[in-house]
């Protein structure tokens, strides 16, 4: 029963992680068509950005509020800008083109990243030596949340715990996924990225600055990313260059189930994912964690094409 | 019908003189060995994502199969061998009985992955063959009978880069022969404008899994042929990354032309080895320098892509063939 | 009963809350050729898209020479299905492919007429009469899919046969529609109007009884429209046809059809000759603002 319940916990813990991703995926599939396979990377960036951040302010500041804000805002910033540079540069040119380039164009980016960051490189200025990339080895996260528990259910032998960093894993999730759906339905620049998501050159004609609800849409995703990343940094309590690629596969498989380019069916689609995995990895181990995501996937694309929520997107003939 | 299987005749003995020849250069003998296999992944996977415009790139998956499924038809098979023949030319005929199996193998799953989702749109079948790749590569490490994460040794190591060759010539043929037929062009037409191929008649669901099937096969057989002269089958082979470097070829030699994908893949596989062995030696013998340059060989591939894309998104031969080149003198030489 | 072609009786198709069509009802017989008008986004292209199997239609039933394509849901046929049953189309926005060469624009649509190893016919007989016929109709086709590519790549003397004779009868084709010379073009680089009659050729490859011109002559000059009034005229006596024609250009309409539908907002607000149709008031309402005497002014 306790065993049931920590799964639980931990899965949901996990799902809205993958959520904030999945969010991203979706919204720059809603508007640009395109499956911006490099956001599970430029995620990983924010996340070594946050990482070197928590470095700069000094061990001391570990523990305080300021310092994880200031993290946070750091990270985020620095992925809503790196989201704007990807898409003016490598997506916009492609626009017009087939589908398959810019799917190609994301890949490439994807790779270039991943293994990228997996290479070691250090320059030395004025005598001190700084690290520009990480290399290919995990590095244990700074604690910058320290971890307490929160609420203990039960007894020693048999008991639930929900932690701290998962409370407020799950609080800052809720924040900002409330906070989407205020954006997406009740704002001027939700209703723009709305239109633009149904014809975009109808939109164009009709004065939405297409161009600027695109990018606002990039670094609105890479944000959120770049929030979950860190999230998901604390719970591991480490990073590697390849955390983008697999947190982002698996959000993107989540945004695919609930129906992609639907935004609360991402958020369905990833708590479900987190609980899936969760259950398989409690009840078998761990080494079928991967497969996990791509079952679940093939199997609701089986059931149903357009994934749980999905429109039928009728080509016009 | 002589005319169509001349050439593989031919081709085979060539093969076979080509092997006892230059059998004995090992380094030369295995790198002969890597790039025809790369080719023929490339080729095959060329026939789904380049003549019939489907994205799949989850072909590792495929080779996996091949090479695990073949490799142990081998082990099982070691101590049998066909009594009326010698005994090297009996343990090429088993070779090619493995191969066979793997093949097949291959192509089923191949049939089980495409079947369903080849009826799915474009991106979706993506992400389905991205996971079928790694769904393999989980469960062949899981599997201890398979060797689990270690490998499976054992596998005879048969196959020289005269029998790789030789089906580098077989799927190329395949590859010309399809596009020069009836359903090579209805793949071209579904790859042009699906709904128009469909409402001329084309089943485009059945070509699309036949494609599928096809191109399955040969990287099953890819992948047997590995398993035969690499000392250890490693599922560390078989990622994600390795069906990139398949995309990667592809696309820089042209969708859809098999002698841009075969240039590509022999470009892009001699390279890496290429540059590794200069920096060895600029490095003195010390392997570090070399190993840099290796960590950069993914990230440039990245960035190969991207430009390409931004540039000269057709790949250097488009959809052009070499073949088309003597075509185009034969018909300006006839009296119009 | 009927020896209609094409038999469509009160169809509707519904995009979740728009109508799109509704009780839409027409018969094509062989030699017929009428004409389906109506301003745009009246529901025309639709109205192909339902008879071909694009959209299966939500109401109503459609016949393509007896033989009823839509169905249930999932089980409607397919279009490559109806097209083979003898209903071929080409499209409003010219899809031709177009890295392929003219003459293979037109071989695509061509399907030897030798059989393998089992009659498609017989195949195809087997699979209508459903169950176990059914499974075992659908066993030898692929039987038969799977060997025809064999052939392909051993290049068997049957196979190279076919491939003359194929090649033989797209040649035919492109003669009769005047781009013989264009045969090893790349099909993206003809002119517009030659584009068009080659998406002609190539719908006629496929052997209809029925074809359906979704705006043939768009786009083209005077001159080339009346050749092409023309050339339907001689295609339908020639291969036997019944036409189906969408067209936005009055004179061309009134001048070869003999019986002219009209749609507005999915409905048809007439029936009738041209004669009848012009002078029908509400035509004239649903055009109003657009050319209001057709064929007179030009």
């Amino acid at each position: 029963m306790y065993g049931l319940l920590q799964h639980l916990i931990n899965g949901l813990a996990a799902g809205t992680i993958y959520a904030l991703v999945a969010l991203g995926y979706t919204m720059v599939y809603g508007v640009l068509k395109l499956i911006n396979f490099a956001h599970g990377d430029v995620m990983m960036v924010g996340v070594y950005v946050g990482y070197a951040t928590a470095f700069m302010l000094g061990r001391e500041h570990f523990g305080s509020f300021g310092a994880v804000l200031v993290i946070f805002l750091v990270s985020m910033l620095a992925c809503a800008a790196f989201g704007l540079i990807i898409e003016r540069f490598a997506y916009r040119p492609l626009r017009e083109k087939p589908r398959l380039t810019s799917l190609i164009t994301a890949i490439g980016i994807s790779f270039a990243l991943s293994y990228g960051f997996q290479m070691d490189l250090a320059i030395t200025l004025g005598g001190k030596s700084y690290t520009i990339l990480p290399g290919a080895a995990s590095r244990a996260f700074p604690e910058i949340i320290v971890p307490t528990q929160w609420l203990e259910l039960g007894s020693d032998d048999s008991s639930v715990i929900i932690w701290n960093w998962q409370v407020i894993s799950f609080v800052i999730a809720a924040v900002l996924m409330v906070g989407l759906q205020f954006l997406v339905f009740k704002t001027k620049f939700g209703r723009a990225m709305r239109a633009v998501s149904f014809d975009h050159r109808v939109a164009a004609l009709l004065g939405i600055p297409v161009d600027r609800v695109i990018a606002g849409t990039f670094m609105l995703g890479s944000a959120l990313a770049a929030c979950a990343g860190l999230l998901y940094a604390i719970k591991d309590t480490s990073v590697q260059p390849l955390m983008g690629m697999y947190i982002g596969l698996k959000a993107f498989v989540a945004a695919v189930i609930g129906g992609i380019g639907n935004v609360p069916g991402a958020v369905v689609g990833a708590l479900a994912l987190g609980l899936c995995e969760e259950f398989v990895v409690g009840y078998t181990s761990s080494s079928w964690r991967d497969a996990v995501a791509f079952g679940f996937l093939i199997l609701v694309l089986l059931a149903r094409p357009e994934g749980l929520f999905g429109r039928v997107q009728a080509e016009k003939v | 019908m002589i005319r169509g299987i001349a050439p593989v005749l031919i081709a085979a003995a060539l093969c076979v003189a080509l092997q006892l020849g230059l059998g004995p250069y090992q380094f030369f003998a295995y790198l002969a060995a890597l790039v025809g296999v790369n080719v023929i992944l490339a080729v095959s996977l060329n026939i789904i994502n380049g003549m019939t415009g489907q994205f799949s790139i989850g072909h590792a998956g495929f080779m996996a199969v091949g090479a695990y499924l073949a490799g142990i038809v081998s082990i099982a098979t070691k101590q049998d061998h066909l009594t009326f023949l010698p005994e090297a030319i009996s343990d090429q005929v088993f070779l090619v009985g493995s191969l066979c199996a793997g093949g097949t193998g291959a192509a089923l799953c191949g049939l089980i992955v495409g079947l369903p989702s080849l009826r799915l749109r474009g991106d979706y079948l993506a992400i389905v063959t991205l996971g079928f790749g790694e769904i393999i590569r989980v469960i062949v490490q899981n599997t201890q009978a398979l060797g689990g994460a270690l490998g499976l040794s054992g596998v005879p190591q048969r196959a020289g880069f005269g029998m790789v060759w030789f089906w580098v010539f077989v799927v190329v043929l395949v590859a010309r022969r399809l596009a020069a037929s009836p359903h090579g062009r209805s793949l071209w037409a579904i790859r042009e404008d699906e709904i128009a191929a469909e409402a001329m008649g084309v089943d485009t669901t059945s070509y699309k899994v036949r494609a599928f099937v096809l191109s399955s096969f040969f990287a099953g057989v890819a992948g047997g042929l590995f398993a035969h002269f690499v000392p250890i089958v490693n599922p560390g082979s078989f990622t994600f990354v390795k069906s990139m470097e398949i995309v990667v070829m592809i696309v820089a030699g042209g969708l859809g032309s098999t002698t841009g994908a075969f240039t590509a893949a022999v470009f892009l596989t001699l390279l890496p080895e290429g540059m590794r062995s200069l920096f060895t030696t600029l490095g003195g013998g010390d392997p570090s320098l070399a190993q840099k340059v290796d960590q950069i060989r993914m990230p440039i591939y990245g960035v190969l892509l991207v430009i390409i894309m931004l540039t000269r998104p057709k790949g250097i031969f488009g959809t052009h063939e070499a073949w088309d080149v003597i075509t185009r003198w034969r018909r300006k030489a006839k009296p119009a | 009963m009927t020896d209609a072609l094409l038999e469509v009786k009160n169809v509707s198709i519904q995009f979740g809350g728009l109508k799109a069509l509704s009780d839409f009802s027409l018969d094509v017989r062989k030699g017929d050729l009428k004409g389906l008008i109506g301003p745009n986004g009246a529901g025309k292209t639709t109205a192909f898209n339902a008879l071909t199997g694009v959209y299966p239609p939500s109401e109503g039933t459609v016949r393509v020479n007896g033989v009823q394509v839509n169905r249930k849901a999932r089980s409607s046929l397919r279009p490559h299905q109806i097209n083979r049953l003898g209903l071929a189309r080409t499209f409003q926005n010219i899809r031709l492919f177009k890295e392929l060469t003219v003459l293979d624009n037109v071989r695509v649509a061509i399907i030897a007429r030798t059989a393998p190893l089992f009659s498609r016919e017989r195949t195809t007989a087997m699979k209508v009469k459903g169950g176990a016929s059914l499974f075992a109709g659908n066993f030898l086709e692929t039987a038969n899919n799977y060997l025809d590519w064999w052939r392909a790549f051993l290049r068997t003397p049957g196979f190279l046969k076919e491939e003359r004779e194929v090649t033989a009868r797209a040649d035919a084709l492109l003669s009769v529609m005047g781009l013989a010379h264009r045969r090893e073009e790349l099909a993206r680089n003809l002119p517009y109007g030659e584009q068009r009659r080659l998406e002609i050729a190539r719908a006629l490859g496929t052997e209809p009884k029925v074809l359906l011109l979704d705006e043939p002559a768009a786009g083209m000059n005077p001159r080339e429209k009346s050749d092409l009034m023309v050339l339907i005229r001689e295609l339908k006596d020639k291969f036997g046809l019944g036409i189906l024609l969408i067209e936005h250009d009055m004179k061309l309409v009134m001048g070869i059809c003999e019986q002219i539908t009209v749609l507005d907002h999915g409905e048809t607000i007439a029936t009738g000759t041209p004669a009848e149709v012009r002078a029908d008031p509400k035509v004239i309402e649903a055009y109003l603002g657009e050319a209001p005497t057709p064929g007179a002014a030009a």
